[in-house]
C-alpha cells in the first residue's frame, strides 16, 4: 500500500506549488491511474514517489514505513519505473538493460540470464530474436515493451508507470495497453499509472485520480467519477469525449463512403 | 636526393622515434589528468570556470616562453619539459571534450539511470562515460595531431623529434632538411589522426566484429611502441644523438644557439675537444636562443657555449650598453664568474655585431650610408627583426631610443625567413649579423652605426666553473681558437656552410686542418 500525505511540492517560491497538499492511497494490487493535462503535477507525484524528486513537505508511506527514512538508491531497486521516454541505454544491448537492476544488486549472470529471457517472453519479445539487439534497432513499441520487461526485472511489488506509450501510435498503444492489463492479471503487482490520456485511464484504471494544476479533484471508480463528478473540472474533463464521441458516431453512421459511389 | 635521404635514414628513423615518443606520452599523460579534470567540470558547477579557463589560458602561451619558462622552473633541457608542454598544450582539447561529452548526455538517459537505482558513481561509469566516449575520443584526436605540430618546436629545447631537422634546416638555410622534418611530420599527423579516429570507430560502433576491433584499437599503442624502439636505438651515423652510456665525468655537453654560425663554433669546440682529449662529446645543438643556452649552462645541462660579450652584457647582465670592446669582455667575465660561477675564455676574434641593413639598390637609390639616414622615411620602411631583437634592450627598443628611429611596420621573422623577407621585397630593414654570409650573397648593404649604438659582440666560450675544475686542462685544449676567427674568416665559414651547403661539420674538420690544430 502507498499512502500520500498532504504532499507537496514547490520547485520555486516565486510560482504555485507543482503539487499542492495531496493525499490518496493507492492499495494493494490495485492499478491507479492519474490522469491530468500536463503541468497537473502528476509525473512530478510520481517521481516523488521514489525520491527522483524530493517533496518539500509530507509524508509518502511504503508499506507504512516513510520514505525519507529509506536509502533512496535501494528504494529506487525496489521499485520498477517504466519512463516517459523510455530511457532504454543505448550503448547497451537488450538483454543488458533488462538485466540492469539485477546487476546492481550483485545477482549471477547466469540467474540474471534466466531472469532476462523469461521477462521478454513476458512481454512478448522472444529473447533469442531480440535479447543482442540494440535500442536503435527497435521500433518505438518494441522499446517500451523492454522498459516494462525491464521495470519488472528486479520482481518488485510496485510499479510506476510515467506516461509510457504516450509517444506510441494508437494502434501499437492499444496493444501495449492490453499487455497491461495481461500482465496485471498474471502478476499481481501494484500499479501507479500516469497519462493524461481519458481512454488510456478508462482502460486500465481500478480507480481514477484526476488531478488539475497541482490539487487532486477527485479520485474513484470510473463509474463514480461519471455518475458523481465532485468539481466542474471533472465534469467537464468526462463532457468532452462525450461530446467528441457523439459527433465521431453520427458521422461514421452517416456513411459517406456510400454515397460516393452511388 | 636519393644520397641526401640515404645518408640520413638512420637519424631520420630516430627523430620519427623521439617524436612519436614525445607527442604519445604527452597525449598519455594529458588524458590521465584531462579526462578527470573534465569529470570534475561538469559535476561541480563552482570549478568548471576555473578549469575551462586555466587549460585555455595555457593554450594562448607562446611555446618559446612556455619552454623558456619549463627551463628555468626545472632546471632542465631535453625531453622532459618538452612532454610538460605537450601535455599542457593537449589538456584543452581534452578537458573541453569530455566537459562536452558528459553535458550531452540525454537528460532521460539520466533520469533512468537514477530510476533503475544507480549510484551517482555507477551512473557515471555505466553510462555517462561509456555515452561520451566517442566525443573524449574525439578530443584526444584532436590533441594528439595538434601535439604532432607542436613536438616539432621541442628541437628549441634539446629534446630532439623532427624539429631537430627544421630547425638546423632554418639555421643553415637548407630547404631539403626543412622538408626532411616537415613531411614526416605531417604524415605522421595523418598517421595519427587516422590511428585515432580508428579508435574512436571501435568504441561507437555498433559492429559485433571483435578481433578487427581489438586490431583497430591496440593500433595506437603499436605505433608508440614502433616509436620507443626507433627512438632507443643508437645510430652510430649521428654523432648528434648520441647519448652518454658512460659516466658522465668522461662526457663533455656543447650547446649552441640555432643559427650557422653557432653550430660551426660548436663544432670546432667540438672537434679541438674530441681529438686532443680522451672525453667524448655530446652536442646539443640548435638550442631555441641566447636565454635557453644560458639557461641550459646554468642548470648544467650543458657545459660550455659560444656566447658574445654584447649579448652577455644586454639580454643577460641587463647592463646598459656600452662599447669599448676590452671593457665589455672585462665586465661580463667578471659579473659572470661572481654571478652564475661561469668562466668566459679568450675571445675567438670577431665582432659579430648587429648590423641595420637594407636593399643594396634601395640604399643606391635614396643615398642611405648610415642609420640615421633612415630617419626621415622610416615611417614608410616596414622592418624585419628576429625575435631576440625585437625585444632585447640592445636590439629595437634601444635604437629606437638612441637613433629615434620609428619603423611603420614591424614584423617578427625567423633568422633564416629574415633573408628571404629582404631579398623578395617584403621587408625593406633587418637587423642582419655582420659575420652573415647572407648579406654578400643577397646584395644587401650594412649600414654604419654611426652613433656607436651597438656593444662590441666578440664571441667566446663560455664554460661551467665546475667543468673546468674537473678538467682544468680544457681551457689549453679550446686556447688555439683564440683569435683565429677573424671577422672575415667567420664570414667565410659561414659562406661554406650558408651558401655551398657543405655541413658545419665538415668545414670545422678542414679549417682545423687548414689551421694546423
Amino acid at each position: 500500500m502507498i499512502s500520500y500525505r498532504n504532499v507537496s511540492k514547490r520547485f520555486s517560491a516565486d510560482v504555485p506549488p507543482a503539487v499542492d497538499s495531496v493525499s490518496f492511497e493507492v492499495a494493494e494490487g490495485e492499478t491507479l491511474v492519474i490522469l491530468g493535462s500536463s503541468g497537473s503535477g502528476k509525473s512530478t507525484l510520481l517521481k516523488m514517489t521514489n525520491r527522483l524528486l524530493e517533496m518539500s513537505s509530507g509524508n509518502i508511506l511504503l508499506d507504512g514505513e516513510d520514505i525519507s527514512n529509506c536509502d533512496a538508491i535501494s528504494l529506487r531497486r525496489k521499485i520498477g519505473y517504466v519512463f516517459q521516454g523510455v530511457g532504454l541505454f543505448p550503448h547497451y544491448s537488450v538483454r543488458d538493460n533488462v538485466g540492469i537492476v539485477s546487476r546492481l544488486n550483485g545477482e549471477k549472470a547466469t540467474v540474471r540470464s534466466r531472469r532476462v529471457d523469461e521477462l521478454l517472453e513476458l512481454v512478448g519479445l522472444p529473447a533469442d530474436e531480440y535479447a543482442d539487439r540494440f535500442p536503435n534497432e527497435l521500433s518505438g513499441g518494441q522499446q517500451q515493451r523492454v522498459g516494462v520487461a525491464r521495470a519488472l526485472a528486479a520482481d518488485p511489488h510496485y510499479l510506476l508507470m510515467d506516461e509510457p506509450f504516450g509517444a506510441l501510435d494508437a494502434i501499437t498503444r492499444d496493444a501495449l495497453q492490453q499487455e497491461v492489463l495481461a500482465l496485471k492479471k498474471r502478476l499481481n503487482k501494484t500499479i501507479v499509472f500516469v497519462t493524461h490520456d481519458i481512454f488510456e485511464a478508462l482502460t486500465l484504471g481500478d480507480r481514477i485520480a484526476v488531478m488539475h494544476e497541482g490539487k487532486l479533484e477527485q479520485i474513484d471508480t470510473k463509474e463514480s467519477l461519471l455518475a458523481e463528478p465532485a468539481t466542474d473540472f471533472v465534469r467537464e474533463l468526462f463532457a468532452k469525449p462525450i461530446r467528441q464521441l457523439t459527433e465521431c458516431g453520427a458521422f461514421l453512421n452517416s456513411k459517406p463512403g456510400r454515397k460516393a459511389e452511388a | 636526393m636519393i644520397d641526401f635521404l640515404e645518408g640520413r635514414f638512420p637519424e631520420l628513423w630516430l627523430r620519427v622515434g623521439e617524436h612519436i615518443v614525445l607527442t604519445g606520452i604527452a597525449t598519455m599523460v594529458a588524458t590521465v589528468i584531462g579526462v578527470p579534470l573534465g569529470i570534475v567540470a561538469s559535476r561541480v558547477k563552482s570549478l568548471r570556470g576555473v578549469i575551462t579557463g586555466i587549460v585555455g589560458i595555457l593554450q594562448t602561451i607562446p611555446s618559446l616562453a612556455m619552454l623558456a619558462f619549463l627551463l628555468a622552473v626545472l632546471n632542465k633541457i631535453g625531453a622532459l619539459p618538452a612532454v610538460i608542454a605537450l601535455t599542457l598544450y593537449g589538456l584543452l582539447p581534452i578537458v573541453r571534450n569530455t566537459l562536452a561529452g558528459l553535458e550531452g548526455v540525454p537528460s532521460e538517459i539520466q533520469e533512468a539511470a537514477d530510476g533503475v537505482g544507480m549510484t551517482p558513481r555507477q551512473r557515471l561509469q555505466m553510462v555517462e562515460l561509456p555515452l561520451a566516449l566517442p566525443v573524449i575520443v574525439t578530443g584526444i584526436r584532436t590533441a594528439a595531431v595538434v601535439g604532432v605540430g607542436i613536438a616539432t618546436l621541442s628541437a628549441f629545447i634539446g629534446a630532439g623529434g623532427l624539429g631537430q631537422f627544421i630547425n638546423r634546416g632554418l639555421s643553415l638555410s637548407n630547404n631539403q632538411l626543412i622538408l626532411l622534418g616537415a613531411i614526416p611530420s605531417a604524415l605522421l599527423a595523418l598517421l595519427v589522426d587516422a590511428a585515432i579516429g580508428g579508435v574512436h570507430w571501435a568504441v561507437s560502433s555498433r559492429s559485433r566484429n571483435a578481433p578487427l576491433k581489438a586490431m583497430v584499437l591496440s593500433f595506437p599503442m603499436i605505433l608508440f611502441f614502433v616509436g620507443v624502439f626507433a627512438a632507443s636505438g643508437t645510430n652510430p651515423l649521428t654523432p648528434n644523438a648520441s647519448k652518454p652510456e658512460s659516466s658522465p665525468s668522461d662526457w663533455i655537453r656543447i650547446g649552441s644557439k640555432n643559427f650557422t654560425e653557432q653550430i660551426i663554433l660548436g663544432e670546432l669546440m667540438a672537434q679541438l675537444i674530441e681529438k686532443n682529449t680522451e672525453l667524448r662529446v655530446e652536442r646539443r645543438f640548435d638550442l631555441g636562443g641566447t636565454m635557453i643556452c644560458h639557461g641550459a649552462l646554468l642548470a648544467g645541462e650543458i657545459d660550455l657555449y659560444a656566447e658574445y660579450t654584447g649579448t652577455g652584457l644586454t639580454a643577460i647582465l641587463k647592463e646598459p650598453v656600452r662599447s669599448n670592446p676590452d671593457e665589455v669582455y672585462s665586465l661580463v667575465k667578471g659579473r659572470y664568474a661572481e654571478q652564475f660561477e661561469l668562466q668566459w675564455l679568450e675571445p675567438f676574434g670577431f665582432n659579430n655585431t648587429y648590423s641595420i641593413t637594407v636593399r643594396e639598390s634601395m640604399a643606391e637609390r635614396n643615398g642611405w650610408t648610415s642609420i640615421s639616414d633612415l630617419k626621415p622615411t622610416a615611417l614608410d620602411l616596414t622592418a624585419g627583426w628576429t625575435f631576440e631583437f625585437s625585444e632585447r634592450p640592445d636590439g629595437y627598443p634601444g635604437l629606437r631610443d638612441r637613433y629615434g628611429l620609428s619603423f611603420g611596420k614591424v614584423r617578427d621573422l625567423e633568422s633564416a625567413l629574415m633573408y628571404q623577407a629582404i631579398s623578395s621585397g617584403e621587408v625593406d630593414v633587418i637587423c642582419a649579423f655582420a659575420t652573415d654570409s647572407r648579406v654578400a650573397a643577397n646584395a644587401l648593404r650594412v649600414l654604419e652605426d654611426d652613433r656607436s649604438f651597438f656593444p662590441p659582440y666578440y664571441a667566446a666560450p663560455v664554460i661551467r666553473k665546475s667543468t673546468l675544475d674537473r678538467r682544468p686542462g680544457l681551457e689549453d685544449v679550446l686556447s688555439p681558437l683564440a683569435g683565429l676567427l677573424t671577422d672575415d674568416v667567420m664570414l667565410r665559414l659561414n659562406f661554406e656552410v650558408d651558401q655551398k651547403k657543405l655541413s658545419p661539420s665538415a668545414v670545422a674538420k678542414s679549417f682545423l686542418e687548414e689551421a694546423g690544430l
